[in-house]
């Protein structure tokens, strides 16, 4: 029933306490939106939500097992995905190949060395560039694309790789306002459609409040509020941020 | 103590080069400028040579074996700069540590094969050139293992540093996307390297052309080779023509890699 569960989770750098004691269950198919102030360890939050840094303390369940048991990487990206801004695509490498990039778990190594000179799995490359739109750019080189598309590159890739989690770090951050609704649009839709579980960090409440079903609130390291949407009040919202100016101070 | 040497670290740079800058000219002075130090001759010969330049000899003979020459240097280069990829592919991946997943691995490993690269490229092509020629006489793999042997080191060195300057954000997205590490070198660190790897190979083959020709000196065959005879025989006109031959063959080279770069643009 509950995909991530996490239980007195903590993470310090140094002195600085980046997350502290953080406890709550994430059910499949929710969308949660993780806002809160710069520093407040969004970013910290995803990074041990996938896997990429290990927390201090605290017990991390994925899927009713204890994140440190998924040695392999493959059995890994089946259960999480993660998309953060444009740059985690390799420019160079036309779209295609980066959204083939998404199998690599499930391919070998002779096998996505073939797929470099003869694209394998183009089947599934192309429907899943045209979910985003791109079918028409699969074979041109992504860093001569926009920040837009080559986010909807990276949906793509997601699309490919199909894991049952989506971790999202700010990827509109470096979008403008239109681009940026359109991406959120179309990977919550995709996300709906694939049954998917979607956790996203954002800087936009208003965002939040449009494409999410469940809103966390991040703070020091600490959870503010944490709410379905409907419930959520200027006040909470107030609280959130003056609070920020009160700590900056 | 620390705060106190931290001054000391800002002005280390200008300390640098204010040593750097007295060792050069106390080198200056340890020159004997005397007159013994130009050739007594030097004005006829430098008439000559110039004449040379202006009537470089064209009949037929000289021009023939010019081409062929060339055909030699350049056939020298090609193969040295393959060998010099080989060996620069190999100790290059491997002394960027990428491939390895153990931290105490990946260090002794870059030590390693970065130390390989580093002896190997200590020696000068020509001393190669002359302990290959001891080895295994004057044949053409003498030639090939000189040069392909220290450009490997130089361009396996400049393999494993820009592997190791590559951004992160697009290797840990295929980390989380479930790729292994040869994975990642195949979609990640190669594409990312390639660009600047082309053009600083192709500068690289530029520099293997005029090593491969002064290598001949040491009695190899091709251009090197032939302007040392036309030299001692003070054929300046001869000289002129397979120099013109070395300056056009450095020039299609730079055409073409203008034209490659022009392509790769990222
Ligand atoms: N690798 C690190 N080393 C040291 N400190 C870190 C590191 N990563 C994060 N921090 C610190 O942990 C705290 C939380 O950072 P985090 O990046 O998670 O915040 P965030 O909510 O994502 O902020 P933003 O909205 O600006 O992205 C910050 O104070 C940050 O300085
Ligand atoms: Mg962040």
């Amino acid at each position: 029933m509950h995909i991530v569960e996490i239980n007195n989770l903590s993470k310090q750098f140094g002195r600085k306490i980046a997350i502290s004691s953080l406890s709550f269950d994430i059910k499949k198919g929710e969308t949660v939106a993780l806002i809160g102030p710069s520093g407040a360890g969004k970013s910290t939050l995803l990074n041990i939500l996938a896997g990429s840094i290990p927390p201090d303390t605290g017990i991390y369940l994925l899927d009713g097992k204890p994140i440190q048991q998924y040695k392999n990487r493959r059995e890994l990206a089946n259960k999480i995905g993660v998309i953060r801004q444009q740059f985690d695509l390799v420019p160079a490498l036309p779209a295609i190949h980066n959204v083939l990039a998404g199998r690599l778990g499930e391919w070998g190594f002779f096998k996505s060395m073939l797929s470099l000179f003869v694209p394998q799995d183009k089947q599934a490359a192309a429907n899943a560039l045209q979910r985003v739109g791109l079918l028409d750019k699969m074979h041109d080189q992504t860093s001569r694309m926009s920040g837009g598309e080559q986010q909807r590159v990276a949906m793509a890739r997601l699309l490919v790789q199909n894991p049952e989690v989506i971790l999202a770090d700010e990827p509109v951050a470096s979008l403008d306002p239109a681009r940026a609704e359109d991406i959120l649009e179309m990977l919550t839709k995709l996300v709906a459609e694939e049954k998917q579980t979607l956790v996203m960090s954002l800087h936009s409440v208003e965002y939040a409040k449009k494409y999410f079903s469940r809103i966390v609130a991040l703070r020091d390291g600490e959870i503010f509020f944490d709410l379905p949407t409907e419930d959520i009040t200027k006040e909470h919202l107030t609280g959130l941020y003056s609070l920020k100016e009160l700590s900056q101070e | 103590m620390k705060e106190l040497l931290a001054p000391l670290k800002t002005h280390n740079r200008s300390v640098l080069t204010l040593l750097l800058l007295a060792a050069f000219i106390w080198s200056l002075f340890s020159v004997t400028w005397s007159r013994d130090l130009v050739h007594a001759g030097g004005w006829t010969t430098t008439v000559q040579i110039f004449e040379g330049l202006i009537k470089p000899d064209l009949s037929p003979e000289i021009v023939a074996l010019a081409i062929e020459s060339s055909w030699v240097t350049v056939v020298y280069a090609v193969t040295g700069m393959t060998v010099a990829l080989i060996i620069a592919f190999i100790f290059g991946i491997l002394g960027s540590g990428v491939l390895f997943s153990s931290h105490a691995v990946r260090v002794i490993a870059m030590g390693i094969f970065r130390g390989i690269l580093a002896t190997i490229r200590a020696i000068h092509e020509l001393v190669w050139a002359l302990l290959f020629v001891a080895v295994i006489g004057l044949s053409p793999y003498a030639a090939v293992f000189a040069l392909g042997i220290p450009y490997g080191g130089i361009l396996g060195r400049i393999l494993a540093d820009m592997i190791n300057d590559v951004p992160k954000e697009p290797i840990q997205a295929l980390r989380a996307a479930g790729a292994s590490r040869l994975q990642c070198l195949l979609y990640g660190y190669l594409p990312l390297v390639r660009a600047n790897m082309i053009s600083y190979t192709m500068y690289r083959f530029e520099c293997s052309i005029r090593s491969s020709a002064i290598m001949s000196f040491v009695g190899l065959g091709g251009l090197g080779y032939q302007i040392q005879l036309s030299l001692s025989d003070l054929n300046y006109d001869e000289v002129w023509t397979f120099l013109f031959f070395l300056i056009a063959i450095v020039v299609l080279i730079d055409a073409w890699s203008n034209s490659l770069r022009k392509r790769l643009v990222l």
